[in-house]
């Protein structure tokens, strides 16, 4: 049962203050990724959870043991670097087996671990080559096949794709979700890139600045973002985050002016107290279709066909920009003014802080 | 690879290195052919560049004319050698603290290395006569080798720190988290790649040590079977005359090996000074 517990924890790097009392309760053979832009912290709290740094304050606790003052391997944790780091001047064999000499193994115990992890990882016919020979997937399989041999309760993963090519990273998205559920254990994988976060995380922390934005399955997140942040952040292409102020508003729906003049009725839970108020209106490209008759304008600047779909981007009058993924054949072309449908029940709505209010009518939530 | 130079950039370059290599190179040339000489070509105006009694006969008459003439380079050598041994010794874990450990007066105590390089030898010799003559050392072997690894430690330490840092240290952390001590880490991980560093670094020690035992030699030490040969040359001079020839070739027999040497290790020194120059 590897459960990972974080409670308050923080962290500064002299005055600037990089992580904000984060907890999170990670469960027993759950994948779970930390997710977030470029230096919000994300590496900072994994090294924090192996024990390459110290946190300033707060506990981890794995198993129900407080390992904050231990070292990695008492931990029992393993960890991927994003550089792979491993040693250029030792085999892929040595390599893997390095963690076994730590703890000085029998040779025909070494050999049995290796060629396991060797196997799982199909490195077999490399054992004996440097690493500087192997190309990027390999290099990084290796670097997997060392935290392996030693059967750690959590897996830590910084970052680990972002030195391959699109194409390899697709596969070894899928080579890693197969390895977390042949390992059964606790994994924890950091990224900057949702799509990663999306297919392969049970459940995602969302980072934003040192602080945890929302933790939650991966629908969870794309159906009801807590914040705004979270919603452009969920998503591809972002969601289009259109000003609006309120007309009216109650518990069971708010209606909003959009810029540009259209109006709907949006069934989220509002209050009285909001009308007036400056909001921004949450629609993802791929809940618009073409109108029929008439529905929000905009006025298309650039298509991009895929074939199957047809991205659009264009500006609602007054100069906010729109996103939405229309049919591959659909009727548009650059530099036209179309119409869009809009299902308000598929909209969020975000007041001035940024938070969202809640969706009253939206795929329930996923335990 | 675009050609990077013009022709007449590629010519100026080609003649300053030119200049430079005379510069270098003559003395070289000059001791070599004077060490051909007879001696009575030397003293001759005008000056010969060539003649027909040119011969290497002082190469083996040196060897009658100071007999310690081996003992001499032997021990140039074994001197340089046990200095760079022992402040390699000195200079790995002090250069690998330097480059990745937290402690106080860090920066303080690494200035300060640098300026103890300002004060060479020539400035502490009497008060390094004083120790040396306290601690009982004066003419043995460890006259010459204690203060020569006491000059050459600051030196070393510079030129190690800042390869061991160009190690990455996610090396050194992968480690770390796999359970491997400093120790084990810095003797399977860190030195293994710091290869080409250590020989840079081993290779000016020996080099700096080889400079400076003359004057380490002719103050602190009087037993002839110790002297090296920069100190033992002074044999040549007689006390009616100098042979100069002989002189000239036993001084290029003894810088000899140690040339070969260098020259075997140029492309680590060259490899090693350049590291990092280009990204990989
Ligand atoms: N050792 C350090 N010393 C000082 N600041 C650091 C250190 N490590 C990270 N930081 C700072 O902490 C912030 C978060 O860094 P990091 O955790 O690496 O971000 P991420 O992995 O999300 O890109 C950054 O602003 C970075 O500059
Ligand atoms: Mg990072």
């Amino acid at each position: 049962m590897a459960t990972l517990d974080l409670t308050s924890i923080s962290k500064s790097f002299g005055n600037a203050a990089v992580l904000h009392d984060i907890s999170l309760a990670i469960r027993d053979k759950e994948f779970v990724v930390f997710v977030g832009p470029s230096g919000c912290g994300k590496s900072t709290l994994l090294r924090i959870i192996a024990g390459l740094e110290a946190a300033t304050s707060g506990q981890i606790v794995i198993e129900g043991r407080d390992v904050s003052r231990e070292h990695p391997v008492e931990r029992g944790i393993a960890m991927v670097f994003q550089s792979y780091a491993l040693y250029p001047h030792l085999t892929v064999y040595e390599n893997i087996a390095f963690p076994l000499r730590v703890q000085k193994l029998a040779e025909a115990e070494v050999r049995q671990k290796v060629g396991r992890a060797a196997e799982i990882l199909q490195l077999t016919d490399k054992l004996q080559l440097k690493p500087g020979q192997l190309s990027g997937g390999q290099r990084q399989r290796v670097a997997i096949g060392r935290s392996i041999v030693r059967n750690p309760k959590v897996f830590l993963f910084d970052e680990p794709l972002s030195n391959l090519d699109a194409a390899l990273r697709g596969d070894m998205r899928v080579e890693l979700s197969q390895l977390h559920r042949s390992l059964n254990a606790t994994m924890v994988y950091v990224t900057h890139d949702q799509i990663e976060a999306m297919t392969m995380a049970d459940r995602i922390v969302v980072l934003n600045a040192g602080r945890v934005e929302q933790f939650g399955t991966p629908m969870e997140l794309y159906h009801h973002p807590a914040t705004k942040f979270v919603a452009s952040f969920i998503g591809q292409p972002n969601m289009n985050l259109v000003p609006a102020t309120v007309r009216e508003a109650t518990g069971e729906g708010v209606t909003v002016e959009l810029a540009g003049g259209h109006v709907m009725s949006v069934p989220v839970e509002g209050h009285a107290a909001m009308k007036g108020a400056k909001v921004e209106v949450g629609i993802r490209p791929e809940n618009v279709t073409l109108a029929e008759g008439a529905g929000l304008d905009i006025t298309v600047n650039v298509l991009e066909r895929l074939g199957g779909v047809s991205i659009t981007y264009g500006t609602i009058a007054g100069g906010t920009r729109f996103c939405a993924t229309l049919p591959g054949d659909a009727a548009v072309a650059e530099g036209r003014n179309i119409a869009l449908a809009v299902d308000p029940r598929d909209c969020h709505v975000f007041d001035a802080s940024g938070k969202v209010l809640r969706r009253r009518q939206a795929p329930a939530l996923v335990a | 690879m675009m050609d990077r130079y013009t022709w007449p950039q590629t010519i100026g370059i080609y003649a300053c290195i030119l200049v430079f290599l005379t510069f270098i190179l003559l003395p070289f040339f000059e001791m070599f052919m004077a060490s051909l000489r007879p001696l009575e070509h030397l003293f001759r105006a005008p000056y010969q560049f060539w003649s027909d009694d040119f011969s290497f006969g002082a190469y083996s008459r040196m060897w009658d004319t100071v007999p310690l003439l081996g003992r001499y380079i032997f021990n140039s050598v074994f001197i340089a050698t046990a200095v760079t041994a022992i402040t390699m010794v000195f200079v790995v874990p002090a250069a690998y603290a330097y480059a990745r450990l937290d402690f106080p007066f860090k920066n303080a105590s690494l200035a300060i290395f640098l300026g103890v390089n300002m004060f060479t030898g020539a400035v502490l010799l009497i008060p390094l006569y004083r120790v040396l003559r306290s601690l009982g050392l004066l003419n043995t072997y460890w006259a010459m080798i204690v203060p020569g690894v006491a000059f050459l430690i600051p030196t070393g330490i510079w030129l190690l720190r800042s390869y061991l840092e160009k190690i990455p240290r996610e090396l050194e952390e992968a480690a770390y988290v796999d359970g491997a001590t400093r120790m084990y880490t810095l003797r399977r991980v860190v030195l293994p790649l710091a290869v080409p560093g250590l020989i840079v670094v081993g290779s000016s020690v020996f080099i700096g040590a080889y400079a400076q035992q003359f004057l380490f030699a002719i103050t602190f030490n009087q037993t002839r079977a110790y002297q090296p040969l920069p100190a033992g040359l002074f044999e040549f001079i007689g006390y009616q005359s100098v042979t100069w020839n002989e002189m000239m070739a036993a001084a290029l027999t003894g810088v000899l090996p140690v040339m070969l040497i260098f020259l075997f290790l140029q492309k680590y020194l060259v490899a090693g000074l350049t590291a990092g120059a280009i990204k990989e």
